[in-house]
C-alpha cells in the first residue's frame, strides 16, 4: 500500500504535536498505543494501527524517561511500526522489529537538543536579573518550535519521501529474517519488563512478582484489570501496615520516657 | 493585621495549568529549570507587582537546576507561590525547593513511570491487540484524568503550605513502596500475558512418538516458563552486568533470526 501525499501531511502534523508532548510528558498521547492508533487513522486501517500498536506498547513499557535518562523514542517507534506494517504488508511482529531503527534515530535527535538548549540558559540568566519575563517566554517557545518542527519534517521524510525504497528493502529481505523479526518481537517485551525490574525489584518485592505471575498464568482473564486490583490490595495492606509500626513504635518510645523519668534508679543495678 | 491574599483560586488553577510548560527547554545544564520558571511568571508578577527587583530575585532562584515529576510539579510550584506570597526569604524558599524536588521525583517515577504505565497500558493493550479501539480510548481517557489532578496538587501545595515539607518527608517511602508493591505484581502478570516465545522442534523419542517441545514439554511443566526466564536474563544482564538496553534489544534481534534459521524458534 502507498502512502499518500495528503496522508504524508497528516502524518507530519500528527508528529508535530505528539512530539511536543513527549517532550512536555503533558497528555501522554505520544506513547505508541495512542500514535500507532492515530496513524492507523490517517491511513484508513486502524485495526492494524490498533495492533502494531499494542504490541510497540508493551515492548516499550518500561523504556521510560524516568530519571532524566532518554529512551528510544517511542513516536517514531508507533509512527514508523504502522507504518511499515502498512506499506509493506509485513506482520505488526516484524513491523515491531523494523520500527527500531527509526526509535533510535529519535533518541539520538532529542539527546542533541537537551545539549543544544543549554546555549539558552546565559540568555535565561540576564532575562531573569533584569526580571525580563517576555525573554523568558520566546526562550521556551523557540526550544518548542524547534522540537515540534523537527518531529513534523523527520516524520514526513521517513513515512512519506523514503517509503519506496523502504519498502524495496523489506520486500528484499529473505524469508528468514522477517520470520526472525517476528519471534524477536515476542520477546522484545522482555527488555522492558527487565528495564522495570532493575529500578523497582527489592528481595521483599518478590513474593508480590511471583503471584501476579502466577495469577496471569493460571486464571483466564479477559485483561489484566483483576490482577491490578490483586496488586492494590497488597499496596493497601503495607501501606496501613507500616503506618500501624510508626505508631506502635511512636507509642513504644512515649512509654520509655514516662519509664525513664523515675527510674532512673533502677538503671545499672 | 493579616494582609490579604494576592493570588486567587484561578491563578493557583493557572499556574498547574502552565506546569506543563515544566519541560519546554529541557535541557543537560539546568534540566527543568527555564520551563519550571516560565510556568511560574503569571503568579509571581501578581505577588510582586511593580517591585521588578523582587520579581528579578524570585526568577533568578527559579532558573537554578531543577529535576522532578511533571505530573507532581505543581505540587511544589503551589508550595512555593504560597512562600512567595506569605513574604519568607529568598533562602528559605529556595531551601525549600532543593530539598523537595528529588523526593517528588522518587514518588512520582514510582507512581507514574513504574505503577501506572505498565498497568494502564497492560489493559488498553489488552482490548487493542483484539483490535477494539477501546484500548487507546481508556488509555488517552486515564491521562486526561492525570493530568487534571495537576491542578489538584497544586491547589494541595499551596493550602497546605509549610505543612506539606512533613507530610512529604514523612510519607514519601511508605507512598513509593506501595506503588512499588502494586507495579510489581502487575509486571508479574504481564511477563506472563506478553512475554512469548515459541519453540518449533518436535522430537521423536522411541517407539515412533513424537513431541512438541513447545507444548508438551515446557508448557507441561509450567507454562510460561521461558518468557519469565528470559526476562530474569534481562533483569540480570542490565542491573549486575550493566549492559546498555539498546545492546539487549539488538541482540535479541540477532538471537531470534539465527533461532529461525535453524528452525529452533
Amino acid at each position: 500500500m502507498e502512502i499518500t501525499l495528503l496522508q504524508g501531511i497528516l502524518l507530519s502534523v500528527m508528529a508535530i504535536i505528539v512530539g511536543l508532548d513527549f517532550f512536555l510528558e503533558a497528555f501522554f498521547i505520544f506513547r505508541p498505543l495512542i500514535v500507532s492508533t492515530l496513524t492507523g487513522i490517517i491511513l484508513g486501517d486502524v485495526t492494524l494501527g490498533l495492533k502494531v500498536g499494542a504490541l510497540i506498547e508493551l515492548a516499550f513499557a518500561g523504556l521510560t524517561p524516568a530519571g532524566g535518562t532518554q529512551p528510544p523514542n517511542p513516536v517514531f517507534a508507533g509512527l514508523m511500526g504502522t507504518v511499515l506494517a502498512y506499506t509493506t504488508g509485513c506482520a505488526p511482529e516484524a513491523a515491531l522489529g523494523l520500527c527500531l531503527p527509526f526509535s533510535f534515530l529519535g533518541q539520538y535527535v532529542i539527546l542533541f537538543f537537551y545539549s543544544a538548549f543549554s546555549f539558552f540558559m546565559g540568555k535565561a540568566d540576564k532575562a531573569a536579573a533584569e526580571g525580563d519575563t517576555k525573554t523568558i517566554r520566546n526562550i521556551n517557545f523557540t526550544t518548542m518550535a524547534i522540537v515540534s518542527l523537527s518531529y513534523g519534517l523527520l516524520a514526513f521524510l521517513c513515512a512519506y519521501l523514503a517509503q519506496q525504497p523502504m519498502q524495496a528493502f523489506v520486500n528484499s529481505l529473505p524469508a528468514v529474517f522477517t520470520h526472525g523479526l517476528e519471534v524477536a518481537g515476542g520477546i522484545l517485551p522482555a527488555v522492558g519488563f527487565g528495564m522495570l525490574l532493575r529500578v523497582m525489584m527489592k528481595a521483599k518485592y518478590i513474593p508480590y512478582f511471583i503471584a501476579g505471575f502466577l495469577m496471569a498464568c493460571f486464571i483466564d482473564m479477559p485483561n489484566l484489570l483483576p490482577v491490578a486490583l490483586l496488586g492494590t490490595i497488597f499496596a493497601l495492606i503495607d501501606f496501613f501496615g507500616a503506618k500501624q509500626r510508626k505508631e506502635d513504635l511512636d507509642e513504644a518510645l512515649q512509654n520509655m520516657n514516662v519509664d525513664g523519668f523515675g527510674g532512673d534508679s533502677n538503671v545499672g543495678i | 493585621m493579616s494582609e490579604s491574599k494576592k493570588l486567587t483560586k484561578r491563578d493557583i488553577t493557572n499556574l498547574g495549568i502552565r506546569s506543563s510548560f515544566l519541560q519546554a527547554s529541557f535541557n543537560y545544564e539546568r534540566m527543568q529549570a527555564c520551563g519550571f520558571t516560565y510556568a511560574m511568571i503569571p503568579a509571581l508578577k501578581k505577588v510582586y507587582g511593580d517591585d521588578k527587583e523582587k520579581l528579578a530575585g524570585a526568577m533568578t532562584d527559579n532558573l537554578e537546576f531543577i529535576n522532578t515529576h511533571p505530573n507532581l510539579v505543581g505540587f511544589l510550584m503551589g508550595l512555593m507561590m504560597s512562600l512567595e506570597e506569605g513574604g519568607a526569604t529568598r533562602e528559605a524558599i529556595k531551601g525549600l525547593k532543593l530539598a523537595l524536588f528529588g523526593p517528588i521525583a522518587g514518588i512520582g517515577d514510582a507512581i507514574f513511570w513504574f505503577t501506572i504505565l505498565p498497568i494502564v497500558a497492560g489493559i488498553s493493550c489488552s482490548f487493542a491487540s483484539q483490535g477494539s479501539i477501546l484500548g487507546p480510548i481508556i488509555f488517552f481517557l486515564t491521562y486526561v484524568v492525570i493530568w487534571v489532578l495537576r491542578i489538584v496538587w497544586t491547589h494541595l501545595g499551596y493550602n497546605l503550605g509549610t505543612k506539606s515539607i512533613d507530610i512529604i518527608t514523612e510519607n514519601s517511602d511508605k507512598i513509593a513502596n506501595a506503588a512499588t508493591i502494586l507495579g510489581i505484581t502487575v509486571i508479574g502478570a504481564l511477563i506472563a500475558s506478553y512475554v512469548s516465545i515459541n519453540l518449533l522442534p518436535v522430537i521423536t523419542v522411541d517407539g515412533g512418538i513424537e513431541v512438541a517441545v513447545q507444548t508438551e514439554f515446557f508448557d507441561r511443566i509450567f507454562p510460561n516458563m521461558l518468557p519469565m526466564a528470559v526476562t530474569l536474563l534481562c533483569f540480570y544482564l542490565l542491573k549486575k552486568k550493566q549492559i546498555n538496553p539498546i545492546v539487549l534489544i539488538l541482540g535479541i534481534i540477532v538471537l531470534s533470526i539465527a533461532g529461525a534459521a535453524i528452525g529452533l524458534l
